[in-house]
């Protein structure tokens, strides 16, 4: 293999290893997320079978005989009904809540926006593909520190124009956009084309 | 009084076929103007959704009624002339760029040659590439004809982005517009001559 | 004043993992902490951007949590979390499709905004981002385990479930796949 091919790669890997900041606020979302969920509770299982199954002396007079069998069968019941439950809540994909994701269409892409705006205190992204709607709920950015404003969101593939909408108030365009081609309402826009994935 | 009539019969069509959100943010008059405009538009068989979200858009920017009329208008003006060039065949998203690209100045002739230029191929990407390019202010004249230049030679979408992101990347750079697309113009066609016009992925 | 050390934080993986086993639900905090980072790099060059990447991230810890039970080996916990997250990227990038190449907005623009990294390096970033964008998901996957998590074939394997020889040519294809995008961009 020619050294030159080998220097790429290895530039490639070398850039690649650096490290990828997470937002602050990752690990308590984890943990947010994490709690919802039932405590593991390896010794109380235990104890219930530990019960069922420890010697203990009986005096079993003949009227209480049947009364007890049926109690120990179930509480022997319980026991399995429990056991048989988490197994199937360990065994069952995550659904629902922070993991639901509808299917998007081959026709619809995700797009990142990305605006510097310090001062601003709400940004939403507004185009032809949500009906210039500020208020969409899909298309508010997330302030992610330093100033920096982001909202990952659909947008199907092909042409489009689109702004930021600032504090509900102010129009900007995209600083690292070309500008959209009309000026019919004063206000500025920009150009974005979506590809379709290969 | 026919024109009324003619209104009136056709009045249980046009509500079906209203975009609800049109009646949520103009007003009646506008509604009324605006929906007559997509009306016509259909019946060209011209795509009808970028008028209603031109609509949308001067709603959202607060814009008075008439101006909105104007604007919706003229955007159904330049798809209608757009898919006269373009033919029957054109595509919803050919007909919705090539009218961007003319409101960049690009004019009916200048579509007329990259329509020759590409043949039976679509025209999405280059009208794509064409219309960021004028919105990067790469002057109108540099512009179409590099494009024009490329679909020729037989540009693929991939080099046509390829070309794009370059540009792109130079006047990020501080390269003058005009400079950086005739730049990275000139690479393209001359890897096409080299590689005979093979794609280069 | 430093604040004082997670007392956990010396604890093996094992011994962590026999905590949240236990019920101590907040001992997994120090199992978040500790990989968080090193499978946020996979993840963010396997999808391309940092909101799916957090996504991907967060839902396989949470498996990794709900399944604890099932974890075989708590000592090789990482490569068991591994796993759970090549699945997860795996099932995120077929269910929403890679980040769109668009013509606007770029991770680098975050960066260089958020981070003051020279323009130039920012550019290169973005270029093998979208060279890595422009692979096959199963070579970018493989290319990355081999050459960023520098990791063996046979670690590749286990974590995919792949045999070593399909996975030394995914890697190669890969490689000649970058090798032609990027020469081509620094030629330009």
């Amino acid at each position: 293999m020619p050294e030159h091919d080998d220097e790429i790669i290895e530039q490639v890997a070398d850039e690649l290893r650096g490290p990828v900041p997470l937002s602050a606020s990752f690990d308590a979302r984890v943990m947010r997320a994490v709690r919802r969920f039932p405590r593991h509770s390896r010794h109380s299982r235990g104890a219930v079978w530990s019960r069922l199954t420890a010697p203990r002396a009986i005096v079993v007079r003949p009227l209480s005989a049947g009364l007890l069998a049926a109690c120990v069968l179930a509480l022997a019941g319980l026991g399995l009904v429990q056991a048989a439950k988490m197994v199937r809540a360990a065994a069952k994909p995550a659904v629902g809540g922070v993991f639901a994701r509808t299917a998007k269409p081959a026709a619809t892409q995700r797009v990142q926006f990305v605006l510097v705006a310090p001062d601003a205190k709400k940004v939403a992204v507004v185009g032809d593909f949500n009906g210039w709607d500020a208020s969409h709920a899909a298309y508010q950015a997330k302030h992610r520190g330093g100033g920096v404003w982001s909202v990952t969101a659909p947008v199907p593939v092909g042409h489009h124009r689109y702004s930021f909408v600032v504090d509900d108030t102010v129009w900007m365009a995209d600083p690292t956009a070309p500008r959209a081609s009309d000026n019919d309402f004063g206000l500025p826009n920009s150009a974005i084309v979506v590809e379709a994935d290969k | 009084m026919l024109a009324l009539l003619v209104a009136l019969a056709l009045a249980p069509n046009d509500a079906r076929a209203q975009d609800p959100r049109l009646a949520a943010r103009l007003d009646k008059p506008t509604q009324f103007a605006v929906n007559a405009i997509v009306d016509s538009a259909r019946a060209a068989a011209l795509p009808t959704a970028p008028l209603v979200e031109k609509a949308l858009e001067g709603a959202a920017a607060g814009s008075d009624g008439p101006r909105i009329v104007v604007a919706v208008r003229h955007l159904a003006a330049r798809m209608g002339a757009a898919k006269h060039v373009l033919g029957p065949r054109a595509s919803a998203d050919e007909i919705k760029a090539a009218a961007g690209a003319m409101d960049f100045g690009v004019t009916v002739r200048d579509l007329a040659r990259l329509h020759a230029a590409a043949g039976k191929r679509p025209l999405t990407m280059p009208l794509a590439v064409l219309t960021d390019l004028l919105g990067r202010d790469v002057p109108l004249v540099t512009a179409t004809s590099l494009v024009v230049q490329l679909t020729r030679a037989g540009t693929k979408d991939a080099e046509f982005a390829l070309f794009q992101r370059n540009v792109r990347l130079d006047i990020e750079h501080g390269a003058d517009p005009a400079v950086a697309a005739t730049t990275r113009g000139r690479g393209m066609m001359l890897k096409a001559a080299h590689t005979g016009g093979r794609p280069t992925e | 004043m430093t604040p004082s050390p997670n007392p956990r934080s010396t604890l093996s993986d094992a011994e962590i993992v026999a905590r949240v086993l236990s019920g101590d639900v907040e001992a997994f905090a120090v199992l978040v902490a500790r990989y968080r980072d090193r499978y946020a790099r996979y993840a963010y060059h396997m999808l391309g951007n940092r909101e799916d990447a957090e996504e991907a991230l967060q839902d396989a810890f949470t498996r990794a949590y709900r399944s604890l039970a099932r974890c075989e080996d708590p000592d090789r916990f990482a490569a068991w979390l591994f796993r759970i997250l090549i699945n997860r990227c795996r099932t995120t990038g077929a269910r929403r499709g890679r980040r769109a190449r668009t013509f606007v907005v770029d991770e680098g623009a975050v960066l260089a905004a958020a981070e003051e990294h020279p323009a130039e390096r920012a550019a290169w970033r973005e270029e093998i981002g979208r060279a890595l964008a422009q692979l096959r998901p199963d070579q970018r996957e493989a290319f990355l385990m081999k050459y960023v998590e520098e990791m063996g074939y046979d670690e590749m394997s286990r974590s995919t479930g792949v045999g070593v020889s399909a996975l030394k040519m995914r890697v190669m294809r890969a490689c000649e796949r970058l090798r032609g995008m990027l020469t081509e961009v620094q030629n330009a």
